[in-house]
């Protein structure tokens, strides 16, 4: 049996380099957890469901220059071209994408308002009668814009319309943001004074722009006006196909707009997989890069505990042959470094819970990190005990290896 | 007590063997003081490891207090050594990290059923046997050798063994306190204690009741001191006990 009283004796007796382990121990266990709980969040966002149906759709951005090209007309033009390659269900002009980093955003609230504090912000998508079948988006409630409702967004009158609009569908998270406990369809809200009925409910789509925190449900707030996009508002044009054949689409599409624009360019052709790819590359890397980090920090940790727990065996031989002679058993020395071990990883640990927390206040003030889940501690000190026990193991197994004999030979 | 018949001892290495103990026979019965002498190189510490259990013989038969040693695993061994044995060390061995009360209760923590206060109970009981109660919370750096050599004494003592094993126990001390070492350890054996000497000091050895001489191995001659004799049957038979101690 091991008692730890002769354990913490002979600590007691060893504090600096005890000490330095613990540290070390404490380091590793707040850099650790809060590394951790950032690569988790990375990851997190980087699985959010986007609300579409990403399989079958593709992208295309064609480059207006000059006045009087890429209006609606053309657009519409464009469409029914597109709209006739074989492969393609449907097909709408859009002016912003999830995950594009491009969003055209107002504020609503319950309220009229003379200024927008106090509303809750959502991003608007627009395009046409077809955009929410091309997204794969689903009326939960209510129904969808009839198709005189929809009017044309130009360049000269976009801020005027497009503030104006009376009629609007909200996406179910932002309907139970503004309404929590009630239906929302024929609720009136409010873009300043204006007001907008809100005349469906549809089902939740990521925003172009998500925060860090991938709980928030603001992610998924979003609504959708009643108005047609063009190329010369930086409209994408959107098309829905079966996923075998969207590569060949695409390349066809490409291909019927160069066509039929001969003087202009495609900004992008690409799938939505591609770009939601594209979205999360940065988040992406900083998971591996701190996950290397991580593991960097626990292999030198590991090597600190191997390094001081050789040394100790070492030094200790004697008193290990010692113990032996006396009565110990092997696994009566495997357990008392073992034990060793774990006194000094929960002393680390304890330690190293405040920094973990230290470091997370400043991550919120300075990197808009979210506070640290208390999960996270016991998460992090399992972790480092398990690697502390790992750690040790070779030098205590070494140490159990030591016969009784040594006790006979002289000092 | 401890019966040793025709004990061998090869050491083997890929080119050579080594014959430490040959043949070697000795039967100690319980309360006796006998004092294991010879040259160096003779394979005196061969014989104390094998009879402390510290390693395996090669050939032979020993029975330690009735039970056959030949034959068990390192964990029975090493219960029976900590149960049956005390050892006294030449060099003391203490463990410098702990101070001389847990210094002597180290070999109860290995010891089945014995509870703190038990262990601490014992441990100073043992202190005050050899007079050092007094300094519980020193460490082995702060005493003298005799010192140290008397918690080593008591530390295995504590255990209440059947058998004291003491290796030149005043192999590192000046004559006057060999000479307190030793008259604790006479004090212990006229208590009752069987106490098994391995000296290469004539002096020491004529203090024990027997002496068995080994050269090259081999018990070359069992020598009685009858003086000590009487002093050992007047207690009786029996090892020695910290009173209230139930082993």
């Amino acid at each position: 049996m091991t008692t730890l009283r002769p354990i913490l004796s002979a600590l007691r007796r060893h504090k600096i380099a005890a000490l330095l382990i613990v540290l070390e121990i404490a380091l590793a266990f707040a850099i650790v957890s809060n590394a951790l709980y950032i690569v988790v969040g990375r990851l997190q966002r980087i699985d959010l469901p986007s609300g579409i149906d990403e399989p079958g759709l593709v992208l295309l951005q064609l480059a207006t220059a000059g006045a009087g090209r890429g209006t609606v007309a053309s657009a519409q033009a464009d469409l029914a071209a597109l709209r006739a390659i074989p492969g393609v269900e449907s097909a709408t002009a859009i002016n912003s994408l999830p995950l594009s980093h491009s969003q055209w955003g107002l504020i609503y609230a319950l309220h009229p308002m003379r200024t927008f504090s106090g509303g809750v912000q959502a991003p608007v998508y627009f395009g046409g009668p077809d955009l929410l079948k091309t997204l794969g988006v689903r009326m939960l409630q209510g129904m969808s814009f009839p198709p005189s409702a929809y009017r044309d967004l130009t360049p000269q009158n976009a801020f005027k319309i497009f503030v104006a609009a009376r009629q609007a569908l909200i996406t179910q998270a932002y309907a139970k943001r503004l309404w929590p406990h009630a239906n929302a369809v024929g609720k009136i809200m409010y873009m300043g004074e204006t007001p907008v009925q809100v005349i469906g409910v549809v089902s939740n789509i990521i925003k172009p722009y998500i925060s860090a925190n991938a709980h928030d449900p603001g992610n998924y707030y979003a609504v959708f006006s009643p108005f047609r996009a063009a190329p010369d508002l930086n409209a994408w044009y959107a098309l829905r196909c079966r996923p075998a054949v969207c590569p060949r689409v695409l390349k066809a599409a490409a291909g019927k707009l160069q066509a039929m624009h001969p003087t202009e360019t495609l900004n992008a052709q690409e799938s939505f997989m591609h770009m939601r790819q594209r979205y999360f590359r940065n988040d992406r890397a900083m998971a591996w890069l701190l996950a290397g980090t991580v593991l960097a920090l626990l292999a030198v940790t590991a090597v600190g505990i191997v390094g001081l727990a050789s040394f100790w065996v070492q030094q200790r031989t004697r008193q290990i042959g010692v113990r032996r002679a006396l009565g110990a058993r092997r696994v009566d020395i495997l357990r008392y470094f073992q034990t060793e071990n774990f006194l000094l990883a929960t002393a680390g640990i304890a330690l190293g819970c405040a920094a973990a927390i230290g470091i997370n206040v400043w991550l919120m003030a300075h990197y808009a990190v979210p506070r640290l889940p208390i999960l996270y501690l016991p998460i992090g000190a399992v972790a480092l005990w398990t690697l502390g026990q790992f750690a040790v193991l070779g030098p205590a197994l070494r140490a159990a290896r030591v016969p009784p004999t040594v006790a006979m030979r002289a000092a | 007590m401890l019966d040793m018949r025709n004990v061998s001892k090869i050491y083997r290495t890929t080119t050579v063997e080594t014959h430490a103990l040959r043949d070697f026979s000795l039967d100690v019965r319980e309360g006796e003081f006998v004092a294991v002498t010879g040259p160096s190189g003779s394979g005196k510490t061969t014989f104390l490891t094998i009879a402390g259990l510290l390693e395996e013989l090669t050939h032979g038969e020993y029975v330690l207090d009735g039970v056959d040693v030949h034959g068990l695993d390192d964990n029975q061994r090493s219960r029976l050594r900590n149960e049956k044995i005390g050892f006294i060390f030449q060099a003391f061995n203490l463990i410098p990290d702990l101070n001389v009360l847990d210094n002597v209760e180290v070999p109860l923590h290995y010891r089945r059923g014995i509870g703190a206060a038990e262990r601490r109970r014992r441990a100073t009981q043992a202190l005050e046997r050899v007079g050092l109660s007094a300094r519980v919370r020193h460490y082995p750096a702060e005493l003298s050798g005799g010192q140290q050599q008397r918690v080593a004494i008591a530390r295995a003592l504590a255990g209440s063994p059947r058998l004291l094993l003491a290796d030149e126990p005043t192999g590192n001390l000046d004559t006057a306190m060999a000479r307190g070492v030793m008259d604790l350890i006479e004090e212990l054996h006229r208590e009752g204690a069987t106490v098994v000497m391995v000296t290469h000091d004539p002096d020491l050895a004529a203090r024990a009741e027997r002496n068995v001489h080994i050269v090259d191995g081999m018990a070359s001659g069992i020598i009685e001191e009858p003086s000590m004799r009487p002093a050992v049957r007047a207690q009786g038979e029996g090892a020695f006990r910290i009173p209230g101690a139930e082993d």
